[in-house]
């Protein structure tokens, strides 16, 4: 039953128009960026390295498909979870505003396994969505901008990787993204339990990532403490995968604090649905 | 007391004469040997040991055509030093453009070596000045300290092997100095790494070096312009 009923959450959410909208979006932002890089990135190149430049000069096609995914990923990561939250946080809230929520609660299946079954399609949407970015960031840069090694762009340094140490660092970096992505989607399907519009939790949710995120970046030592246990501090974990060597220890524990969100997140959502007075 | 005051003089003078060393014409004797070389290609393990970059060493094919054609090839990203690798050979070959100096005698990896200060005559060139120690039984460059107006100074020590009847070394070692580096957050977003952590790694000059292993020349078998061409 659970699976049936996710699978007609999984319909709902493809009936919607704003859930392709989110893929439209993205698949609008990638292409401005591998323009924008085909047409002038030799000197994004030479921003970047003109540090070194004046004693150092680089050989070989810099400007690879590897570091073409490598800036999309940079850039959209922040901005995705927009897209994620527009169709996720509608999940539970939209069906208390259309007022279908009573049917769907006529159903044979309890409330747990009804917001369950919004989750795992929530989760589903999030990982087409992922999918598609990782397809457009790196199997069209790759295509557009021919393979190589990556230069990696930290604000201390640079870290070169070798072209054929890359791709399974792609895949565990994509991996870790979308759980930090599935953090998103609960979170705002999460809020949804609590509200009765569409709008609310998809603004609440993108306030609470730019609220932490500020708290993230500010160097003040009264939030160093609970700094580690923010969501959105270890949304850019999927970085660390391309450092070298391979911070392990911290990267599992980003996804260690990224499960826990979610579990705790969906543990919130389930008692308030459960509770929840849908008779009114 | 006069006559030994006086045989003392002259035998400092006779030795000061016998250490002199036409600092031009030693260096001639370089530029003979580097003229002698119309091509060359050669396979190069290029490993960069540079504070800020991690890199792993890199195989590149380098060229080089008389008088000035340069390109390295590499399948990956190979990272070499802006100044210091043609450069003091197309500057020496420029006979007139300088005046030689000699600097006396010192001994590296006991190898004895004349040091011959090379100093631009032009006030635009870009080499402000060229320290050169010249192993004179072989006529070949052992180490060069390059200052320049827009790379600052990099040193450089060479090893020779197969191909020192041409003067091209097997081996440069090349030491520059690296500038503080800093990234703008909106670049590089790695917003977790306080700037206090940054600090400790980027706020000094650091030395770095480059070590090049030459293997495998091929000298003067004709090298066509179109590998010079960019693609």
């Amino acid at each position: 039953m659970l699976l049936k009923n996710t699978y007609n959450e999984f319909v709902k959410i493809l009936a919607k128009p704003r859930s392709y909208l989110g893929i439209g979006a993205l698949t609008l932002l990638i292409s401005v960026i591998l323009f924008a890089m085909k047409a002038d990135g030799k000197s994004f190149i030479s921003f970047v390295t003109s540090s070194f430049e004046q004693t150092l000069s680089f050989n070989g096609n810099i400007l690879n498909g590897n570091l073409i995914a490598f800036i999309i990923l940079q850039m959209l990561i922040v901005h995705i979870p927009l897209l994620v939250s527009l169709v996720t946080g509608d999940l539970i809230s939209g069906e208390a505003a259309m007022g279908t929520i009573r049917m769907l609660a006529t159903k044979p299946i309890s409330r747990t396994q009804i917001v369950l079954s919004k989750f795992i399609a929530g989760a589903v949407y999030t990982l087409i969505l992922t999918i598609w970015l990782g397809f457009l960031a790196l199997v069209v840069g790759k295509w557009l901008f021919g393979s190589g090694d990556l230069i990696v762009l930290n604000s201390d340094g640079l870290v070169i990787l070798k072209e054929q140490d890359i791709l399974w660092r792609y895949g565990c970096s994509f991996a870790v993204a979308y759980l930090a992505l599935l953090t998103i989607s609960t979170l705002s399907i999460c809020l949804s339990a609590f509200a009765e519009n569409s709008i609310g939790p998809i603004v609440t949710t993108m306030s609470i990532i730019i609220l932490f995120t500020i708290i993230g970046s500010l160097d003040v030592s009264v939030f160093d403490s609970i700094k580690p246990f923010l969501f959105t501090t270890h949304m850019a974990s999927w970085r660390s995968f391309f450092e070298d060597p391979v911070p392990w220890s911290t990267i599992w524990n980003s996804v260690l604090i990224l499960l826990a969100h979610n579990v705790i997140l969906i543990s919130i959502a389930l008692y308030k649905f459960n509770k929840k007075d849908i008779t009114s | 007391m006069r006559t030994i005051f006086t045989l003392l003089l002259f035998s400092i003078g006779f030795q000061s004469f016998a250490q002199e060393v036409d600092a031009d014409a030693v260096l001639q004797q370089v530029v003979q040997k580097l003229n002698s070389v119309k091509d060359y290609s050669v396979e190069a393990n290029i490993k960069a040991n540079i504070p800020l970059i991690k890199i792993m060493p890199v195989t590149a094919s380098i060229y080089f055509k008389q008088k000035d054609k340069f390109k390295v090839v590499s399948k990956g990203i190979a990272i070499l030093p802006k100044q210091g690798f043609t450069d003091v050979n197309a500057f020496l070959m420029k006979k007139g453009s300088y005046m030689a100096v000699s600097g006396g005698v010192k001994t590296i990896d006991d190898i004895k070596t004349n040091l011959i200060s090379v100093i631009p005559t032009g006030e635009t060139s870009e080499i402000i000045l060229a320290k050169l120690w010249i192993d004179t039984k072989r006529d070949v460059i052992i180490r060069s300290q390059v200052t320049t107006r827009s790379s600052g100074t990099v040193l450089v020590d060479y090893s020779y092997g197969t191909e020192v009847q041409y003067g091209l070394p097997n081996q440069l070692v090349f030491t520059i100095d690296v500038k503080k580096f800093k990234m703008p957050k909106s670049v590089a977003a790695d917003l977790n790494k306080t700037d206090k952590q940054k600090q400790k790694t980027a706020d000094k000059d650091q030395k770095g070096t480059i070590t090049i292993k030459l293997t495998n020349y091929k000298v003067n078998k004709g090298i066509s312009d179109n590998v010079f061409k960019e693609k």
